[in-house]
């Protein structure tokens, strides 16, 4: 997809679904995971086919990602930040964060 | 935050070269302004990240071409007008005119405030016209406008097995760019039809009027063709793979060709980002000439409601050039209008930009939107975040769906986190088209605050912190 980054020179190290990466300070979340060769960020709820950042300017929503102690955010619009813990979102709604299970979906 | 100052004479919406030029010019003149813009840095899409590229990259600034160092001036005159710049700042509400008092709602590292300002500029600038077809929620399926964000704001750079496809004067910059950073992409899928005889009399007059921009553009378009391999008329595009793009296929000349592929980026011109000035209750119009929706615009940028100015992109698409003269323009109105209460109109234009008309007029001849796109086949998905086909939306046509709006109640179709934004107008066009109206008279989904996702939280958050002052 994209080339990848073999080196910073302001590197930051983040980790997504455990896996330790690295990103430039200043990257988005969707360019660090782009640029470390991830290309799946989450599933949609509807059929659970897989989507990753589609317009990079905040429109879409097809980027994302769940952020330990941020919750669900927009990876495109998102800065990465040191020891940042990001994982793939299937349901938008965080069970653990509200306590509402979701609806059975279509 | 902006705690200390709830209220301000102006709040511009957005920060590219229409909002910074509009901002710069009221700052300078005294005015209390607050720009507020959703990215991180100001220069909006066109001169994304341009600060950090002349700081950190200088040797890259001459790779992204002549268009992207005027960024560097604008926002230097920015910095120094005495503006407020508010960064990573989402506007998810603006009050409409039935409500006492004009006011904002913002979000801002997922806390909610609002604002009070006495006009607004909304400056929100273009997004990408909609491309669908088959396979396009497929990752490795993304816009050129997408990877050409990540080349200035990070500099990340496709792979060689890229292909591009669709038309618009983007595709042929951004193909021209990879060529200075020693990419050339696998091939180009051009979906333009050839030239009209109208179009290339237009362009003769906009060579005239805008010698410098039309040489560019033909430079790039050249790039295109001589380096790249350009595929000229393709239509049937369809992306392939199971869990990540692996291939492409396409038709030209009745013949089905496919690519291996694992990065597809397409384009197909831009539209104006609305769903602001929609949520505002602003007045709209279908532009056939541009083929999407646009507000109702007088002088400069006066709109239907007298405290909300609208320039740059969003409210026709003029490009980088228009944009700022358009930010020069409406500071003389909204001054009289902070001065008066009463709306005022710039009607004289400069001779800068008639010439620019000009040029606008070649574009939107020369590089219509895509017929497939407009109309994709009854398989493709329209909706990718409710996942809605144009199939499905023919049918609830056909059984006699007066609109998009009563269309989302039986399909959920604009429903979803994106709220309409990647499907509007391919929705509208597909039902005008089956019940054989205008785009104009079926209408565009009613759009409504909050424009952007907030939480019952964020917004209790809010009426806390204000319920104390």
């Amino acid at each position: 997809m994209f080339r990848l980054r073999t080196h910073s020179t302001d590197p930051v190290t983040f980790s997504f679904e455990g896996r330790r990466l690295t990103a430039s300070r200043g990257d988005t979340i969707a360019a660090a995971l782009l640029g470390s060769g991830v290309f799946i960020f989450r599933n949609s709820p509807v059929s659970s086919s897989p989507r990753a950042p589609f317009c990079m300017i905040g429109n879409c929503y097809e980027c994302f990602v769940r952020v330990e102690a941020m919750g669900v955010v927009q990876a495109c619009l998102t800065e990465i930040t040191e020891g940042m813990k990001i994982s793939k979102v299937s349901n938008l709604i965080d069970e653990s964060e509200t306590g509402i299970k979701e609806s059975s979906k279509r | 935050m902006i705690t200390q100052r709830p209220m301000c004479d102006v709040a511009v919406i957005g920060a590219g070269p229409a909002g910074l030029t509009a901002a710069s010019e009221l700052a300078e003149s005294g005015r209390d302004v607050v720009v507020l813009d959703e990215q991180g840095a100001p220069g909006g899409q066109i001169y994304k990240g341009v600060e950090k590229v002349v700081a950190d990259r200088p040797q890259d600034i001459g790779l992204l071409g002549k268009e992207y160092v005027a960024g560097k001036a604008l926002t230097r005159r920015f910095r120094q007008s005495g503006a407020q710049y508010h960064p990573g700042v989402s506007v998810w509400q603006i009050t409409s005119d039935q409500e006492p008092e004009l006011a904002l709602g913002l979000l801002q590292n997922g806390s909610a405030q609002m604002l009070h300002p006495k006009h607004v500029i909304l400056a929100t600038g273009a997004m990408e016209r909609p491309t669908p077809f088959k396979g396009w929620t497929l990752p490795g399926v993304m816009t050129v406008g997408a990877a050409q964000t990540l080349l200035k704001s990070s500099r990340l750079l496709p792979e060689d097995d890229v292909v591009l496809a669709g038309t618009g004067p983007l595709l042929y910059l951004y193909a021209a760019q990879l060529a200075s950073f020693g990419i050339r992409p696998q091939a180009i899928l051009d979906t333009r039809p050839s030239m009209s005889l109208r179009a290339a009399r237009l362009g003769l007059s906009a060579l005239t009027a805008c010698p410098k921009t039309m040489l560019a553009g033909m430079k790039w378009l050249w790039n295109a063709r001589v380096r790249v391999n350009m595929v000229r008329g393709v239509h049937s595009l369809k992306a392939q793979g199971e869990d990540h793009l692996s291939s492409v296929s396409y038709e030209t000349r009745g013949r089905r060709h496919e690519l291996s592929t694992s990065l597809l980026l397409t384009h197909d011109g831009v539209i104006p980002n609305t769903w602001l000035s929609m949520s505002a209750g602003i007045r709209h119009h279908f532009d056939s000439a541009q083929s999407c929706w646009v507000p109702d615009i007088h002088g400069a940028g006066s709109t239907s409601r007298d405290c909300i100015s609208i320039i740059g992109d969003g409210a026709r698409i003029g490009g980088a050039a228009v944009a700022a003269l358009q930010g020069e323009r409406v500071a003389y109105e909204v001054d009289a209008y902070l001065r008066t209460q009463h709306r005022a109109m710039v009607t004289t234009e400069s001779r800068a930009l008639r010439r620019q008309r000009q040029l606008r007029r070649f574009l939107d001849c020369a590089f219509p939107p895509t017929a497939d796109f407009q109309l994709p086949a009854d398989e493709t998905i329209v909706c990718r975040c409710e996942e809605v086909s144009a199939g499905e939306i023919r049918q609830v046509a056909a059984r006699g769906c007066m609109g998009p709006n009563q269309g989302k109640a039986f399909t959920r179709c604009g429903m979803g986190p994106c709220m309409g934004r990647k499907c509007a107008l391919t929705v509208s066009q597909v039902m005008a088209d089956a019940r054989g109206v205008s785009v104009g008279e079926i209408g565009h989904y009613r759009i409504r605050s909050p424009i952007r996702p907030i939480t019952v939280g964020q917004l209790a958050d809010m009426a806390l912190v204000s319920g104390e002052d």
